[in-house]
């Protein structure tokens, strides 16, 4: 052995134990593509922790809500003239007199505690609450009517620049500097948070209440917004799938092949690739300006919708059904059954995983587009929830992307954690569906 | 080959139950099959022997029609079941295929039980009234597969969980539970061991009983083994078709001789 290696190397032959230049440049060639690999994947981890810490940053804090809590006197000579606690007799008061009750409560509380604040004023007190409070309290004391007259305990939301306060964005020295807050009213909340009487809590409001003005951004919600996603999305399943998956197996198992198929396909490959504001441009023009469907209404987002995503679901279950194997559909033939009964008895369940995955996949898109609603109306100002289904369908309403966009734009920032709040819950649902996608691709793939 | 054996299975009848004259098949341009003549005979079985890309495999699909489901595919010529043309405007192959089974060179169970794999043809043939008779056809006909004993205690097993030699003979069941006529089988030992090999072929033997089986085979083993009539085809072309013992031990035609002795193929 020995020898023979010897032999080897005396006749000249390099080792197999020292690279030749050709190897090593390869070899480096190598090393190098996976460090490109690796930085890209690097860069887009650090993008998305970036993305998220932002997004968690700014947005969790919408889900809590600074709130007081006040002891409020409801005096019947104020609330219900007629003393008859008719409802509608009581609507004569307007929220202005029930804001006059909760002002007073509160001075009344900061009297009772003995907080003495150098230079607070009335003025101070008066909008130290927020503008949706009396709202709040009268829409209660209407639906219960015979509180009037008991003294009852009431949790108030502060002023968007109090919450704000506790949150970190508003400071003693930004209080200098803004006309809707003082540092006045900031010692008072400090005062208030010492005795336990102002604290800051889970906010469910957040996720049930419609939108609210510019002027009251701790009231704003994402209640609206998200039943007309809601709604939009049930528009999109019940017309997109049956529909996509239809023309699919069409297309795919008896269509013949020839020069009209070929067309067909190339446009739904092209279809899923135009931009989604022309949709929108489409939808304005057919089912609002021809058809006369209301504007802002969720079944005309769906209908844009579904236009939309139907490429994406015939593309994919295109695929599904192709993955089939075709022995599987040969067999169903080869014992007499007829070309649906093959499709629907085995070619179809073998694909519904694929199926249900891009339609859900499809779903998600829907969920989170945002240009082709705003040209059918849906950035509308929506402070009423949609009614039921069907009906509810031609409602005005929202929709959770719009309702981003259109928070983004407003002055006040308090509006901006509202939107990064919204966005979380949007992409909470986003992870919510594409976890199904991947839970039912797991259970229901076979592999044969 | 043992030539008393083989001339001990000659034919048991001579009816033509498929006869096919001037067959011309088409893939777009490419001719693939030319003027084949052949007349199959009834409760016998057929062997297609030939060098690949011969015909033999596009030929047997012609006999039940399952080249309709390949768009470029044209056939002409005529084909008869018992008399009766199946290219004929008004015959509907899926009632073709369900007295004309077919196996094929893969086993392709469906990925669904045992039981449902043979219950599956009866069922949307209407073959069957209750649930009891059609236990006695899935029952019947896996015996018959020679696979009952196997798998009697796990009927509701996947039928991709058997072996590749039990798939295939579920297959064999599953085409015969339809009560066919003619039994198609397109290399259905191509994908097994020898064993397996062997359990098949005893059953095609069986079959005869019942069925006309045509099988198309590389192996001219096999076709010596289990057939009484033989057709050679090569290019396209039928060249040699007769009792399987003459083929093998007298042909008549030079590219016979030379394919069976090896010298082509």
């Amino acid at each position: 052995m020995t020898d023979a290696s010897a032999q080897f190397e005396g006749r000249g032959r390099p080792s197999l134990r020292v690279q030749d230049a050709r190897t090593r440049r390869r070899n480096a060639a190598e090393k190098r593509f996976r460090a490109y690999g690796l930085v890209a994947i690097g860069v887009g981890i650090l993008a998305l922790f970036v993305l998220l810490a932002s997004i968690f940053g700014n947005g969790s804090s919408a889900f809590f809500q600074t709130k007081i809590q006040l002891q409020v006197p409801l005096e019947e000579k104020a609330l219900d003239k007629s003393g008859t606690r008719d409802p509608e007799a009581m609507k004569k008061v307007t929220t202005v007199g029930y804001g006059r009750v909760l002002k007073a409560a509160l001075a009344d509380l900061i009297a009772r505690e003995g907080i003495e604040i150098d230079g607070l004023s009335k003025r101070d007190i008066d909008s130290f609450l927020s503008k949706e409070a009396p709202a709040q309290l009268r829409n209660h004391v209407l639906a219960n009517p015979d509180l009037i007259g008991t003294t009852i305990a009431f949790e108030v939301m502060t002023n968007g620049r109090i919450d704000g306060y506790f949150k970190g964005r508003v400071s003693l020295d930004s209080a200098e500097l803004d006309s809707n807050v003082s540092p006045a009213q900031l010692h008072l909340a400090d005062a208030l948070k010492d005795r336990g009487l102002l604290g800051t809590g889970f906010n469910l409001d957040f996720l049930t209440a419609p939108d609210a003005s510019d002027q009251r951004p701790e009231a704003a919600g994402l209640g609206v917004a998200i039943i007309g996603s809601a709604y939009m999305m049930i528009v999109v399943l019940c017309l997109a799938l049956p529909i996509g998956v239809a023309a699919s197996i069409y297309l795919e198992e008896f269509a013949r092949k020839n020069w009209l198929t070929d067309l067909i396909e190339v446009n739904i490959a092209n279809l899923a690739a135009v931009p989604s504001i022309v949709f929108g441009i489409l939808g304005l023009a057919i089912f609002i300006n021809f058809a006369g469907l209301p504007q802002s209404a969720p079944i005309v987002g769906g209908l844009v919708l579904t236009l939309m995503t139907l490429p994406t679901i015939i593309i994919s279950t295109r695929a599904a059904l192709r993955a089939v194997p075709p022995s599987i559909k040969d067999a169903a033939l080869g014992i007499g059954a007829s070309k649906t009964q093959a499709v629907f008895h085995h070619v179809l369940p073998l694909a519904a995983p694929g199926i249900l995955t891009g339609t859900i996949i499809g779903l998600a898109q829907a969920l989170g587009e945002t240009a082709p609603l705003l040209l059918i109306g849906m950035v509308a100002f929506v402070r009423e929830y949609p009614g039921a289904p069907v009906e509810g369908f031609f409602d005005p309403a929202s929709a959770l992307p719009v309702q981003v966009y259109n928070w983004t734009q407003r002055a006040d920032p308090a509006f901006v954690e509202r939107a990064s709040g919204a966005i979380i819950v949007l992409l909470a649902f986003l992870v919510v569906m594409n976890t199904i996608a991947i839970v039912l691709r797991r259970r229901y793939e076979r592999r044969w | 080959m043992n030539d008393m054996r083989l001339m001990e299975r000659s034919a048991m009848t001579n009816d033509v139950k498929i006869s096919a004259s001037q067959v011309q098949v088409f893939y777009g341009e490419s001719h693939a099959i030319k003027d084949v003549n052949v007349d199959i005979l009834d409760k016998t079985v057929t062997a297609f022997i030939g060098p690949s890309g011969c015909g033999k495999s596009t030929f047997l699909r012609c006999l039940n029609r399952m080249n309709d489901t390949i768009d470029i595919c044209r056939v002409e010529g005529r084909i008869t079941l018992d008399g009766e043309d199946i290219y004929d405007r008004e015959v509907d192959p899926v009632q073709l295929r369900a007295r004309v089974g077919m196996v094929f060179q893969k086993p392709n169970p469906f990925p669904k039980s045992i039981y449902d794999n043979v219950a599956y043809g009866p069922k949307i043939h209407g073959q069957v009234r209750s649930r009891d008779e059609l236990d006695e056809v899935v029952e019947k006909s896996l015996r018959r597969a020679a696979l009952w004993d196997e798998v009697k205690d796990r009927l509701s097993a996947p039928g991709t969980g058997l072996s590749g030699g039990q798939q295939q003979r579920l297959c064999i069941a599953r085409a015969v539970a339809t009560s066919p006529e003619v039994l198609l089988m397109d290399e259905p030992c191509s994908a097994l061991d020898p064993i397996a090999t062997a359990q098949v072929e005893e059953l095609i033997d069986e079959l005869r009983e019942q069925f006309s089986v045509v099988i198309v085979t590389h192996s001219m083993q096999q076709a010596a083994r289990v057939s009484q009539r033989t057709a050679f085809f090569h290019l396209g072309n039928l060249v040699e078709y007769g009792e399987t013992g003459q083929i093998f031990t007298n042909p008549g035609d030079p590219r016979t001789e030379s394919y069976i002795t090896g010298r082509i193929g």
